[in-house]
């Protein structure tokens, strides 16, 4: 084994276990889902202008059924579960509560939670 | 401290620093740019509704300040993942950076000519 090798190999040990690597898991899944759905929104917004008013309107329009709005709902909690643990990254990365890293998690969640529910509360007439 | 948690090959000091700084800029921004669209909107959505919220320079700008920030995030993100698994080599991950950097740069400039179709 290699001087770089032996340096490297314990790299991640202990990290793929518990709420940790789901917290990562859902990390990377939800920054994926989000960087996908930018594009389609950038494109969706842009048909202002290619096509114009009336073809956004119409498009508009077809995004106004309850299924859509549901995938809307989800799309923000991605949104705001992304935005929080990365607040959480980067309060370690300034080491502010390391030594209590997993109340930080939970405190970071329920801010998320909050607000996820604020945006739920004006979906769900949309959806049901 | 590990040094090579942050050498080239696992992507580098300035984007490690500029997807901190970006997500910085984008929860503010985005924070405006949702609550905005969803609880102080005009209307219902649509072209007109869109107009005249970005009629206001500072939202205008705030929207225009995200689209950076999160094209960067996003494109930065897809680096750090795909770096995880693949193009670790020198060549091969200059030519994803060059593809990143010219599909980032279009995304931006695209969306601001969309944009512009509200400003006057």
């Amino acid at each position: 084994m290699s001087a770089r090798e032996r340096e490297t190999a314990n790299v991640g040990a202990g990290l793929w276990k518990g709420l940790g690597m789901w917290a990562w898991i859902l990390f990377r899944v939800s920054g994926v889902v989000l960087a996908a759905y930018l594009f389609v929104h950038i494109w969706v917004i842009s048909q202002g202008r290619v096509s114009g008013a009336e073809t956004l309107d119409g498009l508009f329009e077809f995004f106004d059924r309850p299924f859509l709005v549901f995938l809307d709902s989800v799309l923000v909690g991605a949104v705001l579960y992304h935005a929080l643990n990365g607040v959480r990254i980067l309060l370690m990365d300034l080491g502010i509560g390391i030594h209590r890293h997993k109340a930080v998690f939970w405190v970071c969640m329920f801010v998320a939670a909050l607000a996820v529910w604020g945006f739920a509360y004006k979906a769900l007439p949309m959806i049901f | 401290m590990r040094t090579e948690t942050l050498d080239r090959s696992r992507g580098g000091m300035w984007p490690w620093l500029g997807q901190r700084v970006t997500a910085v800029v984008i929860i503010v921004t985005i924070m405006i740019h949702l609550v905005l669209t969803h609880f102080v909107a005009i209307g219902r959505l649509s072209f007109d509704d869109i107009g005249a919220r970005l009629a206001s320079t500072a939202v205008l700008v705030n929207d225009v300040l995200l689209l950076v920030a999160v094209v960067y995030h996003a494109l930065n993100g897809v680096r750090m993942v795909v770096l995880d698994y693949g193009f670790s080599g020198r060549g091969a991950r200059r030519g994803f950076d060059a593809f990143l950097w010219v599909a980032g740069v279009v995304a931006v400039v695209y969306g601001v000519w969309a944009l512009w179709v509200w400003v006057r």
